[in-house]
């Protein structure tokens, strides 16, 4: 026990430090701040919806209670997921484990102080999202104080049973194939698994069962609500004993589920424990020996350098060429490309299954404001991607940083060779995703010209900030290029990016409403509104222009001040 | 003591270290010398117990180290080329942290033992700075601190001088010449053919996973029929292992 709390040391010790040397303390305030809203807004959000479903006649309660089956489903899956990514990296890549296993501590204590962190890193997602829904639960149901023991203690034994399941897969996993691709193997197939999951939740259409209308008779819907999981999952165990607490029906169910609930998170403890002294150490040994790569990036790369060398200086396409490179045989990255589309085919799937038809106002109108909305999802969109890819592109670099601060090559023509990378690459994507849903939604001429145009116009800002924040906040010396964007950077490029495609869509709402009204009921527009119509699009414009162009100024001037 | 007994490791169809056989006796500084990808880092991480070896076996001071390797890994200090460092922690945590994890406690005892480390290496006066801030060289003295802490009987060192000044190589040679002294067994993989020549008694070089010399530094030159430095001898070896 006492080598498990030594093991466990370092990261706490770690904390302290950051805390105690933070300059900035208000930055924490911040943070706990931003925290809180996120809690209530989830709890006031989820409280609507589930007052809603209750106040359904017949079919209120049944519907909160798929609804909290399939919550719980969600996260499970999840979860999984990410003890199966976390637990890869934690117990197998992690840069600390050449000294840990060189220590006179045997393997599985190791191994139980990783999988300890992998619980904490993967489960954070429950406290941040998970613990405000099922709060809302109590609040609606009106429950007592054992309602949140339970629910407390029932989310712990989850989210070991999650995580044990998902370190399971990644230790067997490691075994299985050959050493030398084991971490690819493991990547690409949980990059599958989160496509495959994700594209089966949207094809199931869970919208369908707040839909009667689309079962045969009645007696079809409520047979649909009132199918259960399987009982073998620890979900059922859970959503019994919650609706159990919910209704206010304990019985012997509520004691056999908790009992399996527990058991099997006990059990699964004990069996991982118990199969780490077989398998973790090989595997890990196994991991490290040579690695090969999948995908070369060669053939697009001569394709790209044959289109570029006629326009730019040479030092400039042999950058791009390098990140493009390096981007392919960083599989870890080039993988997401493959979630990237899922995400795509699922947005537009919702498009596609949006229940206009049964909406109490004219659909024509219903259409093109919904098409308004999506500009700003579509912008949201392309922020979350540029979270994930640009955000991080400068502390990409790494600990070779040094060569590019080293050469000729200024930090001017650095940044401006990321954002030449970037940009095409987040217009294409900004471009599918409005124009698409826009023919999806069938919307008027004004709203497909005025909400792609902005976008296109937005996804310039939006990638010139996302350097200058990743310029604010480098990390050359990362564990894991995933974690870059998870930090108070990428927070706060989520935040800036988020209020400027607000700013923009609050000056555009009254003269695009203006356009679309008089294209709608074919009227004039008089010159004052023509006035006030250039004047805001001139301003978008301009403000486009100049947060892309100070974005940019700023970036260069950090890196340029920037002492590693 | 250290023996290795047909020690080999293998990836897929490459030899990365074939059968290696090696008795290294207590008060040993044994250099381990050969040219990029030889296998000296390979047999290095596997003596340390952080690689699986394919085949043989690892006797450290009597004790197997693929049988009982906590047991093997309390009597061994370990250098690696690219040590791991817990940044965000100072000196004096990461070195209190690395001595619990030999299982010394935290006595007033070990507070001078580590204290006296410090100052033999020259960082004390950094002990209480976050270990990210410091520079290359301070790192690779903090580092051999924590390999000293618990007295080993053998230190295992890939490339001890990499990131050192001239006043800290000169340093390190003289502790680890007084550890032999002691009865530690020294193991140190390095390019510095300088640094073999002063320090070792011993030393064998490696070359596609395979010992091809071995011996002291006039065993060598009379195997090579040749008498001028380490450096001269080692490339002649080299050279006529490549020639076969």
């Amino acid at each position: 026990m006492e080598d498990l709390l030594i093991l466990i040391s370092p990261r706490i010790l770690a904390l302290k430090n950051r805390v105690n040397r933070i300059e900035k303390r208000f930055k924490i305030v911040y943070v706990v701040i931003g925290g809180i809203i996120l809690w209530v807004g989830i709890s006031y959000a989820c409280i609507k919806v589930l007052f809603y479903f209750k106040s359904i006649e017949v079919i209120g309660d049944l519907l909160n209670y798929r609804l909290l089956s399939m919550i719980l489903l969600t996260f499970f899956s999840l979860l999984i997921i990410s003890n199966i990514i976390t637990s890869l990296s934690n117990l197998y890549i992690s840069r600390d484990l050449e000294l840990l296993h060189s220590m006179p501590v045997s393997s599985d204590k190791i191994y139980v102080a990783k999988a300890f962190y992998t619980l904490l890193d993967s489960s954070w997602m429950i406290a941040v999202f998970g613990i405000p829904v099922l709060i809302a639960f109590g609040w609606v149901y009106k429950t007592g104080a054992l309602y949140y023991f339970h629910m407390l203690h029932c989310i712990f034994a989850f989210v070991i049973i999650s995580a044990n399941m998902g370190i399971m897969v990644t230790m067997i996993l490691t075994n299985l194939f050959p050493a030398q691709r084991t971490k690819d193997i493991l990547m690409l197939l949980t990059v599958i698994m989160i496509a495959s999951l994700y594209l089966l939740f949207r094809l199931l259409r869970p919208e369908r069962l707040v839909d009667p209308d689309s079962f045969f008779s009645i007696i079809h819907y409520m047979g649909a609500l009132k199918k259960t999981d399987s009982p073998y999952l620890p979900t059922f165990w859970i959503t019994s004993i919650l609706w159990s607490l919910l209704t206010n029906k304990k019985g012997s169910p509520f004691i056999f589920n908790t009992l399996m609930l527990w058991s099997t998170a006990l059990a699964l403890t004990v069996i991982n424990i118990w199969l780490s002294r077989w398998i973790y150490f090989k595997g890990y040994s196994k991991a490290h020996e040579a690695k090969r790569r999948i995908i070369t990036g060669s053939f697009i790369n001569n394709i790209i350098k044959k289109l570029l060398s006629p326009f730019m200086s040479q030092d400039l396409v042999l950058m791009i060429d390098k990140e493009i490179r390096t981007f392919f045989r960083d599989n870890t990255q080039w993988s997401q490309l493959l979630l990237l589309l899922a995400l795509i085919v699922v947005y537009l799937y919702n498009f596609k299954v949006l229940p206009l038809e049964k909406a109490y106002i004219r659909i024509d109108i219903l259409q093109n404001e919904i098409a308004f909305l999506n500009l700003g999802l579509s912008g949201f969109v392309v922020s979350a991607i540029a979270t994930r890819f640009i955000y991080p592109s400068i502390s990409s670099e790494g600990e070779a940083f040094w060569i590019i601060r080293s050469s000729p090559f200024s930090m001017h023509r650095f940044i401006w060779c990321k954002y030449l990378i970037y940009l095409p690459f987040m217009l294409i994507l900004g471009g599918i995703l409005i124009i698409s849903t826009n023919i999806i939604l069938n919307v008027s001429k004004t709203l497909m010209y005025s909400t792609s145009i902005t976008l296109f116009f937005i996804t310039f800002s939006i990638v010139a900030i996302a350097l200058r924040i990743g310029a604010q906040y480098p990390n050359f010396r990362y564990e894991n290029i995933a974690q870059i964007s998870t930090g108070i950077g990428g927070l706060t490029f989520m935040i800036i990016s988020v209020a400027f495609i607000t700013l923009i869509m609050a000056i555009e709402a009254g003269p695009v409403y203006i356009l679309f009204i008089s294209e709608f009921k074919d009227m004039s527009i008089s010159i004052l509104k023509w006035i006030y119509i250039i004047l805001s699009f001139s301003f978008v414009l301009f403000l486009t222009f100049f947060i892309t162009y100070r974005s940019l100024k700023i970036a260069i001037l950090r890196l340029e001040r920037l002492e590693t | 003591m250290i023996e290795l007994v047909n020690l080999s490791k293998s990836y897929r169809n490459i030899k990365a270290v074939d059968k290696i056989n090696l008795r290294i006796e207590d008060g040993t500084i044994f250099g381990f010398l050969g040219p990029n990808g030889a296998g000296k880092t390979t047999t290095i991480k596997m003596m340390a117990g952080v690689m699986n070896p394919t085949g043989g076996r690892i006797i450290l001071d009597g004790i197997d180290l693929m049988n009982d390797p906590v047991s093997a890994k309390k009597i061994v200090g370990y250098i690696p080329d690219r040590p791991f460092l817990y940044e965000r922690l100072t000196g004096w945590e990461f070195l209190k942290l690395i001595s619990a994890l030999y299982g010394m406690n935290g006595s007033t005892e070990l507070d001078k033992k580590i204290l006296r480390l410090l100052n033999l290496f020259e960082i004390a006066e950094w002990k209480d700075e976050l270990i990210e801030s410091y520079s290359h060289g301070m790192k690779q003295r903090l580092i051999m601190c924590s390999a000293l802490i618990h007295d080993p009987k053998i230190l295992i060192v890939d490339e001890p001088m990499v990131g050192l000044d001239p006043k800290a190589m000169r340093l390190v040679k003289e502790i680890f010449r007084k550890k032999a002294q002691e009865g530690m067994t020294l193991f140190i993989s390095t390019h510095s053919l300088e640094v073999a020549q002063e320090l070792c008694n011993e030393v064998a070089i490696i070359h596609k996973g395979r010992i091809v010399a071995r011996g002291t530094l006039d065993d060598l030159k009379r195997g090579a029929r040749l008498d001028g430095t380490l450096e001269d001898i080692f490339l002649k070896i080299i050279e006529e292992e490549m020639n076969d």
